[in-house]
């Protein structure tokens, strides 16, 4: 159709995936905001791994492929690497207990149990850098264990067992602090 | 056993980071589409153009109609390929416009509904199962070049677009192209036009030896695209002739010559074809007693090769229709298109 024809031609970038990028970022922004965080970054270092993740997801979109990977997997799984390159830089990373006291004082966090919430950080800074990696993924940016699995190159069932028994460890030690 | 308790770090990032990260992504468009059009003569810059005619065969092509969903909408127009004509595209005209804030995708990609996605073409065993799984006659050139072979099937599965006419965003384009000369009217504000793509048969010939020697069989093959014949039906006094002033002047032409230009075409049976102002030539043939389009362009010297190395070669990209499909035959451009055009002629 010479009019439909010509939209197209002009516009090189008229979709022709299904995939709605916008929406993408509106609904996954948080869950790879929240992996970093859960990671034990700070807020600042976490946004900037943000948006890191998210401009080398930008532009290699075009080689996304769907029948692959869930776009929430793919992206997670970039934001990982964005992790792992971070991690590798030689630099002073800031505790996240340390951090607690100049990264979270907003008026929006102060009113979420900061005690809590700073006792929270602290259990999962105390943890082996796998496990905080798979609490990440699962809590973070909220993927299932089977994502994570592919993510890892763990097994599901492996995923499993360890989240079981980390989620464990970190209950015992959490109710251990809520007894007067 | 619970684990809400670890969901209380869960937070939302700050609306002000969210935003500004927003903005930046969207900046990388706009860099990577100026990129795209300023290149002066990149080494492939001319095979986008090929491809976007290869998409006139695997993508707009082939647009029918669903006749129960017709017959549920008021359509009273029918557009159906019979014919192509090349339209001049200066792409640095593009890249002007986008540089003055002209923000093409937001205007109108933005109004292309994706209903089914288009999937990558999938390789078949052979050119007969993909007839059978498009549902259409596969027919094949009898004369090949030399020391050719059919190398490989693929089939594009069908897809469909439902486009949305906003006349708010068409005025702006108008404007944006300096067009005031076209008016748009105001009742097509609203109105859709679906698009449906029907299945799309790419057989490839090549010589065997380019695999041996890690070579792209297509490089210096030949590609053959077919499907069942584009149409559309659209809105009632929808006037394609408007619109396609409104692109030919986007493209770069001036108001007189985009006028003539359509009074020149019937765009109820011509598809157009882009060919870069630079570097494309193109012609009208005859294709056993039909109209085709021969597009030809020369691709430029990879910059990082030895200027003293072959000299640069051209693609030919061969457009025609008959009464029940429409063909795109892609290959070199060896005496002008001649072999192109023997091969073609032999399709049957």
């Amino acid at each position: 159709m010479g009019g439909v024809r010509l939209l197209e031609w002009l516009v090189p970038a008229v979709p022709v995936e299904a995939v709605d990028w916008d929406a993408v970022y509106r609904e996954e922004l948080a869950r790879v905001f929240n992996y970093f965080r859960y990671r034990g970054f700070e807020r600042a270092t976490a946004e900037d791994l943000t948006s890191t993740t998210f401009e080398k997801a930008w532009r290699a979109r075009e080689r996304y492929r769907k029948d692959r990977a869930a776009v929430s997997t793919w992206l997670v799984a970039i934001a990982r690497n964005v992790a792992i390159d971070h991690l590798r830089r030689p630099r002073r990373e800031v505790p996240l207990e340390d951090a607690k006291a100049r990264d979270e004082a907003t008026p929006e966090t102060m009113a979420l149990h900061e005690a809590q919430l700073h006792r929270l950080r602290g259990l999962l800074a105390a943890l082996p850098e796998r496990e905080r990696e798979l609490l990440a993924l699962k809590f973070g940016a909220g993927e299932t264990n089977r994502a994570i699995a592919t993510i890892t190159g763990l097994s599901e069932s492996n995923v499993g067992t360890i989240l079981h028994r980390t989620v464990g460890a970190l209950r015992d030690r959490w109710d251990e602090g809520e007894r007067p | 056993m619970s684990d809400d308790f670890l969901f209380r770090l869960r937070e939302d990032p700050r609306p002000e980071f969210a935003g500004r990260l927003d903005e930046r992504l969207h900046e990388i468009d706009a860099r990577e589409r100026e990129r795209r059009l300023l290149a002066p003569a990149p080494p492939r810059r001319l095979l986008p153009v090929l491809a976007g005619a290869l998409a006139v065969a695997a993508l707009a092509f082939a647009f029918t109609l669903d006749p129960v969903r017709a017959a549920a909408r008021e359509f009273l127009d029918l557009f159906r390929v019979k014919r192509f004509a090349a339209v001049p595209v200066d792409p640095q005209r593009l890249a002007r416009l986008a540089q003055g804030g002209l923000d093409l995708k937001s205007l109108v990609g933005e109004q292309v509904q994706v209903v089914v996605p288009p999937q990558p073409p999938e390789a078949v065993a052979s050119p007969e199962a993909a007839a059978a799984e498009a549902g259409i006659t596969v027919r094949l050139p009898a004369v090949l070049p030399p020391r050719t072979e059919l190398v490989e099937t693929k089939l594009s599965r069908a897809a469909a677009f439902r486009v949305q006419i906003d006349t708010g965003k068409l005025e702006a384009l108008a404007e944006a192209a300096g067009a005031d000369e076209i008016s748009i009217p105001a009742f097509w504000n609203g109105a859709t036009i679906d698009v449906d793509v029907p299945p799309v048969v790419a057989v490839r010939y090549a010589r065997p030896i380019d695999a041996a020697e890690g070579r792209p069989p297509h490089d210096d093959g030949y590609l053959l695209l077919q499907s069942a014949v584009p149409q559309v039906e659209l809105p009632q006094g929808f006037d394609l002739a408007t619109l396609g002033r409104l692109g030919l002047r986007l493209a770069g032409m001036s108001a007189e010559e985009a006028l003539s230009f359509s009074r020149a075409i019937d765009w109820r049976t011509t598809l157009l074809v882009p060919v870069p102002i630079q570097g494309g030539t193109f012609r009208e043939v005859e294709v056993a007693g039909h109209r085709g389009l021969l597009v030809i362009v020369a691709l430029p010297r990879d910059a990082s090769a030895d200027a003293s190395g072959p000299r640069p070669r051209s693609r030919a990209m061969l457009l025609w229709s008959t009464d029940d499909g429409v063909f795109a035959l892609q290959g070199p451009a060896t005496n002008g298109g001649a072999g192109l055009l023997e091969m073609a002629e032999s399709v049957r």
